[in-house]
């Protein structure tokens, strides 16, 4: 199994790291943290726990519940690491007793005009916790105090870069990612020191300028603004990269665009790109493919494999062997009509007559994907990667004096309804669906060992299903899901943790007397 | 509630924009706070974003405020602050109980997004003569035909003088979704027997609820009753399937021949 190699190598590199804690532990059983986004490097977001199960899980109760206060819904990934729940919005970390729900420091970034979208969450190293900013920062907090180490600049917020970025931690190297595009920028994914802030590698998606030739075709964009995963035999770190830019005007940038809307496998130690494989050409809708790449040693076509697969933006289901990229698997798992059909490297072929245009084009999926920044979840038991699918529709408009800047066109979102859907990874089969209401639901998928898929609707639920077959077990309206579930165990109760409205509520079994 | 807010504000689009064009000029304004900024995005969020969108630039029945006349005019502070204060009930726009500051917050937020709508990379806007390449003939065909529009509408009826009340992008969107639109029914039949119809009020997997004719909202958990939901908009989603870029164009344009 993937995640076993994974422990072996990786706890021998980060034990240290994060003090008495198994850093991938939130996979493995006996998990007491979940210390880095994904939980571990897989992206797979499948916890081995089993202390709350299908049989039980109806039984679960509030242990506590956190608000945080401020306007802005949570849409990060709480971390937990030596009892303490870190979690994130635009401009704030909170440092949370993961017992008891209270409060011990909180951290307020100075006012800054950076882009307040949204925030993924923090790293941790050490007695550091990292955070990045609206206006393209990091920052080293202390995790006793929240006081700030040092504070360093990733990209120019002036020239439209921002970040929601959660750091992914490889050894000594810290992968920080950022966003931006509603201008013209190029791709970038920066390499810092943990300790001391310094960057150590700066990977470009897009070429910067002065760059001889146009590998890109004249775009610039392909953010890497999700956090990626990593496999440590390869030592490839796999990540998404976004649209590019200008945004909605195809043709000032003829050609395919790479690496733009592309999953990347990136060598941490250097910078260098090992392969690419574009799930996107020539995106003109806003499709980032910045989705999770998950990593899965599973089986393809009767042999053993290394694969990465996504359930990209653009409402396509990619399986790729990871060692090469090479495809081996492409299907639509929501609503799509803009492609004409797959080519020979497994790529969608963009039909041109659904490029935007002056009177606008019916497009499937809108703006906002097929699915998006919210994570799957793989169960290995099943073989289902569980996704969080939008079928939407969108209109789409550029005309020429739109111009060749930034966004560089319009388009309106139209209908659209969520379902999740478990996708058998060998065939892309949709094994069930369940709809999960009008409109998209920003809740990610958790799933664990016992058999139980945690995620959100879009009328404020929070659900646990039935892996095998998507019946609902339980649920409770917390307001909007905003960001993907974590478990842990503490102890020995079995928490799950999951983000409504502005608030972090924490679900376990009652206490035994 | 958000259906009756939203079929007030149905007609209100054109109606304010007119409206904020009209206005006159008043005091200069002070540079905002980013706190205010935020409170005005919040506060536009929950109070004005179901009609303008969001961003304040146009959502599914109220216009782009960072078109309007009133805001691009930064002297017209306090004709903006009247027109959310009183609202413009008669034509559909809801007055809004705000406190000064949030007034000023909300007004501040606008004029903010439409400083970031005329930078550089924003977003472009749609008008209504880039939408003018469809066949009224072939449109009215397709209404009457393989659209199925006429099942549920009809030019002399519901859709009497339609292009006079919206045009372009708006028509556009409310002919594709008009969320707006008729309100779904639900018939609930309780375990005493008794069947309670009324409009749509909620639903999703485990409540319905209804606003019964007394205007009384009504609740039960799906696992308690059984219903039936009519609604008139899902054959609206499915065409979105079924369109092709020609057929939508052709349509707006029959569409637009409603005066």
């Amino acid at each position: 199994m993937f995640w076993r190699t994974c422990r072996r190598c990786v706890s021998a590199l980060l034990v240290a790291a994060i003090l008495a804690l198994g850093p991938l532990a939130a996979a493995q059983s006996g998990a007491d943290a979940w210390t880095t986004y994904h939980g571990d490097y897989t992206g797979q977001r499948h916890s081995a726990l089993t202390q709350i199960g299908p049989a039980n899980v109806h039984q679960i109760t509030l242990a506590w519940a956190f608000a945080t206060g401020q306007p802005a819904q949570i849409k990060a990934t709480p971390i937990l690491a030596n009892g303490v729940v870190y979690v994130t919005s635009p401009d704030h970390v909170w440092a949370v007793d993961a017992r008891s729900g209270h409060q011990i420091w909180h951290y307020a970034y100075p006012a800054n005009e950076g882009f307040h979208i949204g925030h993924r969450g923090v790293a941790v190293y050490k007695d550091s916790v990292f955070f990045t900013t609206p206006d393209a920062h990091l920052v080293a907090l202390n995790a006793n105090d929240g006081k700030v180490k040092w504070n360093v600049v990733i990209a120019d917020a002036k020239k439209g870069y921002w970040s929601t970025n959660a750091p992914l931690l490889i050894r000594n190297h810290l992968l920080v990612g950022v966003a931006g595009d509603f201008d013209n920028l190029p791709g970038i994914l920066t390499s810092v020191d943990p300790d001391t802030g310094r960057t150590q590698w700066v990977f470009y998606s897009t070429p910067p300028p002065g760059t001889p030739g146009s590998p890109s075709d004249g775009a610039t964009g392909g953010q890497m603004w999700m956090t990626g995963t990593y496999d440590p035999q390869l030592n490839l770190v796999f990540v998404g990269t976004g649209n590019p830019t200008p945004v909605l005007n195809g043709p000032a940038r003829a050609g395919d665009n790479r690496w733009t809307d592309s999953i990347l496998a990136i060598d941490p130690d250097t910078g260098k790109l090992a392969w690419g494989f574009q799930a996107t050409r020539h995106d003109t809708h806003d499709w980032d493919a910045a989705e999770v790449p998950v990593l899965v040693d599973g089986s393809f076509n009767g042999a053993p494999a290394k694969l990465v697969m996504q359930a990209s933006r653009n409402g396509y289901f990619y399986v790729l062997d990871r060692t090469t990229g090479r495809s081996l698997l492409t299907k639509p798992f929501a609503t799509a009509n803009w492609a004409t059909g797959i080519d020979q490297d497994g790529r969608p072929i963009p039909n041109p007559a659904k490029e935007p245009a002056r009177d606008g084009r019916l497009v499937a999926p809108d703006e906002s994907g097929g699915t998006n920044y919210r994570s799957p979840s793989f169960d290995p038991k099943s073989g289902l990667l569980l996704v969080s699918s939008h079928d939407a529709f969108g209109i789409y408009f550029f005309r020429p004096d739109h111009g060749a800047y930034g966004w560089a066109g319009a388009d309106y979102g139209v209908f659209g309804k969520s379902a999740l859907r478990a996708i058998d990874y060998r065939t892309g089969e949709i094994r069930w669906s369940h709809d999960l209401g009008e409109g998209a639901s920003g809740a990610g998928v958790l799933t664990t060992e016992s058999g139980l898929t945690f995620t959100g609707d879009t009328a404020g639920n929070v659900m646990a299903l039935r892996t095998s077959d998507g019946a609902t077990l339980w649920h409770s309206g917390i307001g909007r899901v905003g960001n993907s579930p974590i478990t842990y165990l503490l102890d020995g109760r079995q928490y799950v943790l999951v983000g409504g409205g502005a608030s972090l509520f924490a679900w376990a079994l009652p206490e035994s007397r | 509630m958000r259906k009756r807010v939203s079929n007030l504000a149905e007609s209100a689009g054109a109606v304010l924009f007119v409206q904020l064009a009209a206005a006159g000029a008043i005091a200069a304004p002070q540079p905002p706070t980013a706190a205010q900024l935020q409170t005005g995005q919040r506060v536009f969020a929950a109070q004005c974003g179901f009609c303008h969108g969001r961003d304040a630039m146009g959502g599914e029945t109220g216009p782009d405020l960072t078109k309007s006349p009133l805001v691009r005019d930064e002297a017209a502070g306090e004709r903006l602050r009247a027109v959310v204060r009183d609202g413009r009930v008669d034509k559909g726009m809801p007055s809004f109980r705000l406190t000064d500051a949030e007034l000023s917050a909300v007004v501040a937020f606008v004029r903010d997004q439409k400083t970031k709508a005329e930078s550089p990379g924003a977003r472009r806007s749609v008008s209504a003569a880039d939408l003018q390449t469809g066949d009224a003939e072939a449109g009215r065909r397709y209404f009457n035909g393989a659209g199925r529009c006429a099942q549920c509408h009809s030019p002399g009826g519901d859709l009497a003088g339609l292009a006079t009340r919206l045009q372009g992008l708006q028509l556009l969107q409310r002919m594709l979704y008009p969320s707006n639109g008729r309100g779904a029914k639900v018939a609930v039949d309780l375990p005493s027997g008794d069947t309670v119809r009324g409009a749509l009020a909620y639903r999703d997997e485990f409540t319905i609820a209804l606003t019964d004719d007394a205007g009384r909202y009504r609740s039960w958990p799906t696992s308690q009753v059984k219903f039936t939901v009519e609604n008139p908009l899902e054959a609206h989603a499915e065409q979105l399937g079924k369109y092709t870029d020609d057929e939508m164009h052709n349509v707006l344009a029959y569409l637009q021949t409603l005066r």
